[in-house]
């Protein structure tokens, strides 16, 4: 589902493939990651043609058998095609730099280039925009003109011309400007910055120095009246404009539709006709791709495309993801060649189904009840760390697995590390009592199914996940459930903190808690919190996420790309959905029922 | 006799057809040809639905792309991890003209179900190819892919003969057919009481749940499931190298009782 881009580096090598869908081949080049190669991806054009039409009698008619029983002698014609691309790319000669004879530098004299500090005040080159005033613009044109023919300038502090010589070198600069305009906005950044550094002036207004008495008609006692206000003349004649207006009466507002229609009309006219052809061709077009097998091209596509596009971000899966999903399956359905009766829209609806499918099933799913098994066969407690932003429903969503579990005869140690929040304990608190009064240590063989493990607020986190795990191991709790405190993916020492957290405890399962409401921000917060993990562990493999936890299913209603955005980008299955804030609201996620909700119109 | 008394029958009836109206008689003219195009196309629905398919699966690097491409040519290829279904014609024994058609699903996790998927309801019988080398460390994947074909309900409807074939046998550290089914027996055990536990999906039928394999209160066994279930030990290498034949005689015993 990820055929978007065709390139992909795993240690020192780099392969880039190409698809050929008709025949349904795959086409790798795999070349050292280091070597820039240019003429890759013509050589895979190359061989994807010959091979192709070498071997089409094979393909189109034995079938699988033709595969497997041909012998496809292709290494000398892949030699050939090798050592073509090879020379096509050593063609072009490299660009030879010019000589310092030919460059501007040369031409110049020695007392031109001298830097003279501490004069010119007034040229406060203040920015860097292209459209600075004429004079500094010829100003900076000299420094830009040294610096296009490739030099570092030491003097790039800029001129400081006598003013004497303004007239002479005023034409000469506005000659260099309109000449070097172009290669000299880059090295124009540094110049502004030099001259800046030299004394910063206090900037003079105008009426600054004027006092604030003046200026204060706060306690004059002429306030109102008529004798400050000087007399003015008036001219009701220029005040009121017009004439022969009905007095009280409101206009409507005029405007010449003549022209602009007539334009509007010309412009339509052109168009039309070509509308008309483009129909007709278009009606016997359908007509042709519904019988007979048509390949399918890019343009044919690309409507439709941008139309699952729009559906798929309305339907909130995040939008680069959409794009980048619809660019797969773009790649995918290339040049295939469509049945009789399918349209191109069914296709690509079908293409894009089954990629989503794909996406919601990742990798082996997290079975948690078998783990918890066998970390019990092992007497060491099985531990579960929940992390999130703040508001999503870790407290929430750790209370109903832990009812789960105990439903299931796991005991249940909670660790309260959210030191942070205000009432982060107690809740956790509450949430013990009634899951023990649901579950009575009677019923249950005289052991408490769920205990709080608390150190109260403020604490180190990771230091009480420890001593909670530790507890637990010596208590013969079967489950230990680490809460941690909500926090913002930008917030670096928190980052951190969390990172701390689960490097040190090496719980078994990281579960990322994200409520279904999210939008574009699912992708920044699971790529930042990834790499947060990633970045501060010291293992040779670090702990990632390894599941994710989607909360608040109830409030869209089939709004859920927020399920298939948090998939594409960890690749971790989602483990459980909570659908309400009792106890029973937990369910496990069915990608058929997610796949059909995202593609009803 | 016989012909001179149908003589006029004929002859009243066309009489009658003639004096009927004729727009009537295109009537049911039409419909008779819609009643036979319906016919022809059920019978050709049940044909193409006819479960002709014997499917390979299995975990990746299981080695169902070598066996496939074994059992049809005989000759050793290099496979890469398939990413597509392959099928083709196999004919089972020289002389019935018992042909199946095999079909190699790719294994990797996030296509083995869509192709299952796609390709359940055409089985006639599945051969469920095992690492026998790599099982001790896979064997908690194993069982679970096996889980989910079996509770699988279009599988258990159909019932289709299941062979499991305990590949990679000329390699020494290759367990025996005994120990793979006694290790899957205990772990399907286990499985079956942690996937029915699992939080129900959602928009799923709300009562049952995925379906339960084997019976209640006894310990799982294959012989408990309602199709056939044999196990058998091949090698698609073969013990000789790439140049020599795969053993797979078992293997092809069983795809001529089935076919």
């Amino acid at each position: 589902e990820r055929g978007g881009n065709n390139s992909f580096t795993h240690e020192a090598l780099t392969l880039k493939y190409k698809l050929d869908n008709q025949f349904e081949l795959v086409f790798v080049v795999g070349f050292q990651k280091i070597l820039t190669l240019t003429y890759v991806d013509k050589l895979i054009d190359d061989v994807h043609k010959e091979f192709r039409d070498k071997y089409r009698n094979e393909f189109q008619q034995k079938g699988t058998l033709g595969l497997l029983n041909g012998t496809f002698d292709f290494r000398d014609d892949f030699m050939r095609l090798l050592r073509e691309a090879e020379e096509s790319s050593k063609v072009r000669a490299p660009t030879v730099m010019k000589t310092f004879e030919q460059s501007l530098k040369s031409q110049k004299t020695v007392k031109c280039m001298i830097e003279t500090r501490g004069e010119k005040p007034k040229e406060k080159v203040k920015n860097k925009k292209n459209k600075g005033p004429k004079k500094e613009g010829a100003e900076a044109a000299p420094a830009a003109g040294k610096a296009s023919t490739g030099d570092k300038q030491p003097a790039a502090a800029g001129e400081k011309e006598e003013l004497t010589k303004d007239e002479i070198l005023q034409k000469n600069r506005e000659e260099f400007f309109k000449r070097h305009m172009k290669a000299g906005e880059k090295s124009r950044s540094p110049k502004p910055e030099a001259q800046k550094e030299k004394g910063k002036k206090p900037r003079v207004w105008d009426l600054g120095n004027s006092n604030a008495k003046v200026l204060d008609y706060s306690n004059s006692a002429t306030n109102g009246s008529a004798e400050t206000a000087p007399v003015e003349e008036f001219d009701p004649d220029l005040a009121l404009g017009d004439r022969n207006r009905e007095p009280g009466r409101l206009y409507d507002l005029e405007y010449e539709s003549d022209e602009e229609a007539e334009e509007e009309k010309v412009i339509q006219n052109p168009s039309k006709p070509s509308t008309k052809k483009g129909g007709l061709g278009g009606m016997f077009g359908m007509l042709k791709g519904l019988v007979g097998s048509k390949s399918l091209t890019r343009e044919d596509m690309d409507p439709v495309l941008e139309k699952m596009k729009d559906h798929l971000i309305a339907k909130n899966v995040a939008a680069e993801i959409a794009v980048q999903l619809c660019e797969s399956v773009a790649k995918k359905l290339e040049g295939k060649v469509m049945g009789t009766f399918t349209t191109v829209t069914s296709t690509v609806k079908q293409a894009l189904q089954e990629a989503l499918v794909q996406i919601l099933q990742p990798q082996r799913r997290v079975d948690v009840l078998r783990d918890v098994m066998d970390a019990q066969r092992h007497r060491r407690p099985y531990v579960v760390t929940f992390c999130g932003v703040n508001g999503v429903g870790k407290s929430t969503n750790l209370a109903k697995i832990s009812f789960w579990l105990i439903e299931n005869g796991f005991s249940v140690l909670i660790a309260a590390c959210d030191t942070f929040r205000a009432g982060a304990v107690e809740q956790l608190r509450t949430h013990t009592r009634r899951l023990n009064a649901l579950h009575p240590p009677e019923s249950h063989g005289g052991r408490t199914m769920v205990q709080l493990y608390e150190k109260g607020y403020g604490k180190d986190a990771a230091g009480i996940a420890m001593e909670a795990i530790s507890y637990a191991r010596n208590q013969g709790f079967d489950v230990v459930l680490v809460d941690t405190a909500g926090r913002m993916q930008d917030n670096a020492p928190l980052m951190t903190a969390l990172a701390k957290l689960i490097a040190v405890n090496a719980p078994d399962l990281v579960l990322f808690v994200g409520e279904a409401l999210v939008g574009n921000e699912a992708v920044d917060q699971l790529v930042k919190f990834n790499k947060a993990l990633a970045d501060h562990s010291m293992a040779q493999t670090p702990r990632l996420i390894d599941g994710i936890v989607l909360t608040k299913f109830d409030t869209i209603d089939d709004k859920v790309g927020a399920a298939i955005s948090m998939t594409y980008i960890t690749s971790k299955p989602i483990v459980f959905v909570g659908t309400g804030q009792t106890y029973c609201d937990l369910r496990s996620l069915n990608a058929k029922a997610v796949v059909a909700a995202l593609m009803k119109a | 006799a016989m012909a001179g008394g149908l003589e006029p029958h004929l002859e009243a009836l066309r009489r009658e057809l003639r004096v009927q109206d004729p727009a009537l008689l295109s009537v049911l003219l039409a419909l008779l040809a819609i009643a036979v195009t319906f016919l022809i196309w059920r019978l050709v629905q049940g044909r193409r639905s006819s479960r002709r398919a014997v499917l390979l699966l299995g975990l990746c690097d299981a080695g169902k792309t070598l066996l496939f491409a074994r059992l049809l040519t005989g000759r050793y290829r290099d496979t890469q991890t398939s990413i597509t279904d392959s099928s083709a014609v196999y004919r089972a024994s020289k002389d019935k003209s018992a042909n199946v058609t095999l079909i190699d699903l790719p294994g990797h996790e996030s296509l083995r179900l869509q192709f299952l998927e796609r390709f359940k309801a055409a089985a006639r019988a599945i051969v469920f190819v095992v690492d026998s080398v790599a099982f001790q460390r896979e064997v908690k994947d194993v069982a679970e892919f096996l889980y989910q074909v079996l509770v699988d309900s279009t599988v258990l409807k159909n019932a289709p003969a299941l062979l499991i074939a305990c590949n990679k046998q000329d390699v020494t550290m290759a367990k025996s057919a005994k120990l793979i089914q006694q290790q899957l027996e205990k772990e399907l055990n286990t499985l079956r009481v942690t996937r029915s536990a699992a939080p129900t999906s959602l928009d799923s039928p709300g009562t049952g749940g995925p379906a339960q394999l084997g019976k209640k209160g006894k310990d799982f066994d294959f012989s408990q499931l309602p199709m056939k279930v044999e196990f058998v030990e091949c090698s698609a290498r073969g013990s000789k190298g790439e140049e020599g034949d795969a053993d797979f005689e078992g293997l092809e015993k069983w795809l001529a009782k089935i076919a």
